[in-house]
């Protein structure tokens, strides 16, 4: 069978690449699919994650961690997959405007950027002046809060994330192969244009 | 009589050791039963979604647990430090596909290069010679794709590759073009994937997602596209997926009697077979007959010798990243498509002895996660967030990776044993894992990495970095694990020195088998698997043989 007949088989008949787009879904999947509203963060909470992933993968000439809809992607992972993480997100956020307060006397959100990259930089290096005592420690909140806006800005969109692909778009990234049928030998050299999961020709 | 069902064979594993025996046993005619951890996937189950399979592992291991430690003074660390898969097929089901022969010389690494100070070198016991026919085998069976003439350096081989090269991508041009500058003899991996319709599977499409990913559409060669289904087609075979062996039980009259292993739900059930074969890898395997003791072998089954789960080999690698004026195109096609073979040959005047394969390597580019969690560090950024961040995931497409696939030394004291305190999701003494780095693997590993970096500038770099993940800038900076495991249940002809014999037979029990890469004394600079499988062809003809003899 060649690639083209493969194709084809599979269009007509239904066979694998079909039945990947039938794949049972992970939980946070179907619920990021069913509503991006508030799950787990308080409206609060929801600004002040917003404004972080916002300084992680800051907006430039091109879109960035808030026009992905990052939170929304931490939200859905903190309900589910990542629910043993929100004690950390929970207590991270109320140091973090607590380190916020002490240093400017505002909470986080009403920072400015330049503000804001100071506070996350003494969260980062764990040096963080009013950081309450407790089990959760300030690098820690950073890594894990840096991690899930990575993966909220780069997974699927179908996880909460990526919000029209802006993710994907931003780092040159088409889609899954398999997904898209696979690329022929002149598409692996440039010599023909692909298509990527949003339907552009690149 | 016995008042249970006997098979011929309970073979334990079904990835490339064990699915290459019981696609074999079955085809002879014999009644075989195989176990295998985690469950029976088919094509529709994968798919090339990088958060669900890699980044948070819900397909292939989830509950896997080991424990890693430095040495027994340093302190245990608890996490997934191997990379396998608990399915059937096991851990060729997410193999990247890398065919090699290895050279002559890696049979016998002690008389080739002598004894080495902390290092636990050994002979095979079996030649290249022995196994030739055998690789040719295995490379017909999985259909490799390649080309018979391209390496000067690859071992002799009678016959070519079944299937033409696969056409590379942008990136590996520019690694052919720059390896050809350097004076060196680049040439196509050969890759066990469809390069064209074969053994009643597809083509492969180019798709991208191969190695840590299932193949959706069977174009990867495994033991779950090429073995199980010829094994189940005779009848001949009870596939029993979500079977955890915890013991390997011993008769009265010194041989295996039956297997215990515990289903999904942690239920215990029994198995009684004349021939045992073990293929769970080189952690799964010295874990089983470890937790399998008994009056007879009171440190673990088939283990007067002590060295069960010792040796363990891992490879280390050598990884540059770096990127190019124009689209690389990582993201398509296999995980390498050009290889060079001109470092690989032990020069102990380069300051270290053994070397490795060196290779396009697409591991950390082919999707942006594993680009933007796993391909950083090592990159010179002043900040991992920030505009810093951006610039360099914007890199993506520009990017490309060598790697070294370069042979350690096997210690002794670098082993796998049961953990005391740490449980897995079985309720069983965890795997633990002891291991740190030779001296020499620290001297080849930075040697190597020079190699990389020369290799990216002669290929029109514009940012090149050495890829934390993998390198080894220090003797402290050990890997706490690896894709590639060998060693812990050594073949040898001395009893005292080796598990098992020249037939993966245990030394020991007589009708105890060991099949997989366990057996390795030592780890060769190539991917291990074709190495695996032919000695899975070479020792299942004896096996065979020996059955019709009634011998067994």
């Amino acid at each position: 069978m060649t690639r083209r007949e493969f194709m084809l088989r599979s269009a007509v008949y239904g066979s694998s690449l079909w039945m990947l787009l039938n794949t049972p879904r992970p939980r946070a999947l179907r619920a990021a699919q069913e509503t991006a509203r508030r799950e787990v963060l308080s409206e609060a909470e929801w600004k002040t994650v917003e404004a972080i992933t916002g300084r992680i993968i800051p907006t430039d000439h091109e879109p960035g961690a808030i026009e992905a809809n990052c939170v929304n992607f931490i939200d859905k992972a903190l309900a589910h997959e990542d629910a043993k993480m929100k004690p950390l997100y929970k207590k991270g956020l109320a140091g973090l405007d607590a380190v916020s307060k002490r240093r400017f006397a505002k909470p986080f959100v009403d920072l400015s950027s330049a503000q804001q990259d100071e506070i996350l930089a003494a969260l980062e290096s764990g040096k963080a002046a009013g950081w309450p005592r407790g089990d959760a420690t300030a690098g820690e909140f950073f890594t894990t809060v840096r991690e899930h806006t990575l993966i909220g800005f780069l997974a699927d969109p179908k996880y909460g994330g990526n919000r029209d692909y802006v993710g994907w778009k931003v780092v040159g990234y088409p889609g899954g192969g398999h997904h898209l049928g696979g690329y022929s030998p002149a598409q692996l050299i440039g010599k023909e244009k692909i298509k990527t999961a949003w339907g552009e020709e690149v | 009589m016995p008042t249970h069902e006997e098979f011929d064979v309970c073979v334990i594993g079904t990835g490339a050791g064990g699915g290459v025996m019981i696609e074999q046993l079955t085809a002879a005619g014999l009644r075989v039963v195989a176990l295998q951890r985690g469950p029976f996937l088919k094509p529709s189950d994968f798919d090339d979604d990088e958060l669900r399979t890699v980044i948070r592992d819900q397909v292939f291991s989830p509950d896997q647990i080991e424990t890693y430690r430095y040495d027994a003074k340093s302190p245990t660390e608890t996490g997934k430090f191997s990379m396998t898969a608990h399915c059937v097929g096991g851990t060729m089901t997410h193999w990247a596909a890398w065919s090699w022969r290895f050279r002559p010389d890696d049979f016998h690494v002690l008389s080739t290069d002598g004894p080495v100070a902390g290092a636990s070198l050994a002979d095979w016991p079996i030649t290249y010679d022995e196994l030739e026919p055998f690789y040719e085998r295995a490379e017909w069976e999985f259909g490799v794709a390649g080309d018979a003439a391209g390496n000067p350096f690859a071992s002799p081989r009678k016959k070519g590759y079944p299937n033409p090269a696969h056409p590379g991508r942008t990136a590996s041009a520019r690694i052919a073009r720059a390896a050809r500058k350097l004076g060196y003899h680049p040439f196509p991996t050969p890759m066990a994937i469809n390069s064209q319709p074969y053994g009643g599977r597809p083509e492969c499409v180019y798709g991208g997602a191969c190695q840590q990913y299932g193949c959706s559409i069977n174009a990867k060669a495994t033991t779950l596209s090429v073995c199980i289904p010829k094994a189940l087609a005779t009848g001949k075979l009870d596939l029993r997926p979500q079977a955890m062996a915890r013991e390997i039980t011993l008769g009265k009259d010194g041989r295996a009697r039956s297997v215990r292993y515990l289903d999904d739900k942690r239920a215990e059930h029994e198995v009684f077979a004349r021939q045992i074969v073990v293929a769970g890898n080189a952690f799964g395997t010295p874990h089983l007959l470890l937790m399998s003791t008994s009056g007879s072998f009171p440190q673990g089954l088939a283990n007067g010798s002590g060295l069960v789960g010792r040796n363990l080999t891992f490879h280390h690698a050598a990884a540059v990243n770096f990127t190019i004026d124009e689209p690389a195109r990582s993201f398509a096609a296999l995980e390498t498509h050009v290889a060079l073979d001109d470092l690989h040959a032990s020069d102990a005047r380069r300051g270290f002895i053994r070397g490795g394969v060196v290779a396009e390597f697409n591991m950390l580019m082919k999707q942006p996660l594993a680009f933007a969690l796993t391909g950083l560090p090592g990159y010179p950024a002043t900040r991992t967030w920030g505009s810093d961040l951006k610039d360099y995931l914007r890199k993506f497409p520009h990017a490309i990776g060598a790697v070294g696939i370069l042979e350690d030394l096997p210690m002794e004291e670098n082993r796998v044993d049961l953990d005391p305190s740490i449980k897995d999701h079985y309720g069983l003494p965890a795997p633990r894992l002891t291991h740190r780095q030779h001296p020499n693997d620290i001297a080849m590993n930075r040697w190597f990495t020079t190699r990389l970096l020369d290799l990216a500038d002669a290929a029109g770099a514009v940012d090149k970095w050495s890829a934390a993940a993998f390198a080894l800038p220090n003797e402290r900076a050990a890997m706490k694990g690896s894709a590639h495991f060998h060693g812990t249940c050594r073949m040898g002809d001395d009893p005292k020195r080796s598990v098992i014999d020249r037939w993966c037979r245990s030394h020991e029990v007589e009708n105890l088998w060991i099949v997989d890469s366990s057996v390795f004394p030592t780890s060769g600079g190539y991917n291990p698997t074709l190495t695996i499988l032919a000695n899975a062809y070479r020792v299942v003809d004896h096996f065979v043989h020996e059955a019709k003899r009634q011998n067994l």
